[in-house]
């Protein structure tokens, strides 16, 4: 009885755990915006130094093009052996490109990107700038008066914000390769009439949507893993738990984002 | 120890720090003048490192005031902090950018410099590929990049053998004779703050205790400097340690 009092005393209040989450929640946010006003305005003004920009492109982009490819591949076999498969019940075999196409260039393509890089690209930002803050090479970078901001994040936001979005066109791209191998193997759909249905069915307007969602995840990929990096403190398992909460706290806005701008894109009026 | 100048460099005045409930620095004031090595010596977690923090900016205080007749300081940290991805050359070169100088200008000035410390030649060196003195030479030639007037060592020696620490030491002694700047050496190793320091404070529970020479410090009969003294030299001691 006294250890299961003891224990009960213990557990912590879920009323104090859930207000102590969102107070931290709200904190972070504010820390994702204000550095992203920072970065933007050092953007602006042109102070972007190219030499580090380009390296950061080479590590957010060029080393993602394999895995994203490889992603983007089986994720483009799936969907188009599900849909060519309910189709071809209906006799609409010649509409598969066009549907196959809608969901990659919609939600896909943009998805797949962000989702891949936000594994790979935020965790790995994260842990950089954590490891940076704790060995002080943040605080040696404010004592001779360079902002961590203009040196740290604006090369890697601008690189970001030119490789994501080529990332997500080349997962589109490639989903779309797998989704004519396979409508040609399981529907006997030839490659001219899937792409006919392509060239019916997409807009103009949906890579519009396409460059815009794939913007917003560069955003939240980069401000999210530099501003938990820049505000962690601590030691080696902090740079793990700081990693945790980029990869959480970018996917979930990835995939809350991607549902707005959906939803404000493409609900019936 | 080096003559003094009319005004010092560097001014504390009654600074107090806390973190959270934890009070760090309890009304600490000192100065520092042009060509003196001021060593602050004490226990692990006494606020010397908090110290150096406030005096370059990266802490504010809570309570008192800074005085410093230079804003160019150089602070050589205690894990080197030099940024991996960059050579050699690029991590002093960052100390330079806002100075506008052309590459020319920027390459005279860092060759300058690394070879002050011992490492010419070493400019297209990456961190990860130097030994822990190198790393902590490098450190000292990008703190001096700009001419500092006021220069702070963070632990210089901790970590290091006993003839690399002998090295960094004099490296320190020769800086100083150099550049006539006001440094401050946080340690507690017993050979550093002997050979290197003009002036020596002790510091306790984020108070200075004791202030004087080496020299005094080493015979001191002070409780606190006398236990400090003989902990560094020969390891703790076992018997009249003093009371918290």
């Amino acid at each position: 009885m006294t250890s299961g009092t003891a224990k009960a005393k213990n557990l912590p209040n879920p009323y104090r755990l859930v207000e102590n989450q969102f107070a931290v929640g709200v904190k972070l946010l504010g820390q994702v915006l204000i550095l992203w006003f920072q970065t933007v305005s050092y953007m602006v003004r042109g102070q972007i130094n190219l030499k580090e920009t380009v390296r950061q492109a080479y590590m957010i982009g060029v080393l993602s093009f394999v895995v994203v490819g490889i992603t983007a591949l089986f994720t483009g076999f799936a969907m188009s052996l599900q849909i060519s498969r309910e189709l071809v019940q209906f006799g609409a075999d010649t509409a598969i490109g066009g549907v196959v196409s809608l969901a990659l260039v919609r939600e896909i393509g943009p998805i797949t990107a962000g989702v891949i890089v936000a594994g790979r690209v935020g965790s790995s930002v994260a842990a950089e700038l954590t490891t940076m803050m704790i060995t002080e090479q943040i605080d040696a970078l404010k004592v001779m008066r360079v902002d961590p901001v203009k040196f740290l994040v604006v090369p890697r936001y601008t690189a970001a914000l030119v490789m994501i979005p080529t990332l997500s066109v080349y997962a589109m791209f490639i989903g779309l390769v797998a989704g004519i191998v396979i409508a040609q193997g399981a529907a006997n759909v030839p490659p001219d009439t899937f792409m006919d249905s392509v060239k019916q069915t997409i807009l103009d307007r949906d890579f519009s949507v396409h460059f815009l969602k794939s913007i917003i995840n560069a955003t939240l990929i980069i401000m999210f893993s530099c501003a938990i990096g820049l505000n962690t403190r601590g030691g080696a398992e902090d740079v793990g738990i700081a990693t945790t909460r980029t990869i959480v706290w970018t996917m979930i806005s990835i995939f809350i984002l991607n549902f707005v701008v959906t939803s404000v894109t493409y609900a019936p009026r | 120890m080096a003559p003094r100048s009319q005004e010092p460099i560097l001014e504390l005045v009654n600074i107090h720090k806390a973190f959270g409930e934890r009070q760090i620095l309890r009304g600490v004031s000192f100065q520092v003048y042009a060509g003196e090595m001021l060593g602050l010596i004490g226990p692990s977690g006494c606020g010397k490192s908090t110290i150096l923090k406030i005096i370059c900016g990266l802490l504010e205080p809570d309570q008192g005031e800074v005085i410093k007749r230079s804003d160019e300081i150089g602070l050589v940290f205690q894990g080197s902090a030099l940024l991996n991805s960059l050579s050699v050359r690029d991590n002093l070169a960052i100390a330079l950018e806002r100075r506008k100088l052309s590459r020319k200008e920027e390459d005279k000035i860092i060759s300058e410099k690394l070879s002050m410390v011992g490492l010419a030649g070493f400019e297209d060196y990456s961190p990860t590929k130097l030994s822990g003195g190198q790393q902590k030479r490098t450190s000292f030639a990008r703190a001096i990049v700009n001419d500092p007037k006021i220069i702070l060592y963070d632990e210089p020696t901790t970590g290091l053998d006993p003839v690399m620490s002998t090295i960094i030491e004099d490296y320190m002694i020769e800086l100083e004779h150099q550049l006539q700047a006001a440094s401050i050496v946080v340690t507690h190793q017993f050979s550093t703050w002997t050979r290197t320091a003009d002036r020596v404070l002790l510091m306790h529970a984020g108070k200075i205790v004791w202030e004087g020479s080496p020299e005094e410090g080493v015979s001191s009969e002070d409780p606190y400097m006398k236990q400090f003294a003989h902990a560094t030299r020969e390891g703790p001691m076992l018997a009249g340690a003093v009371e918290d």
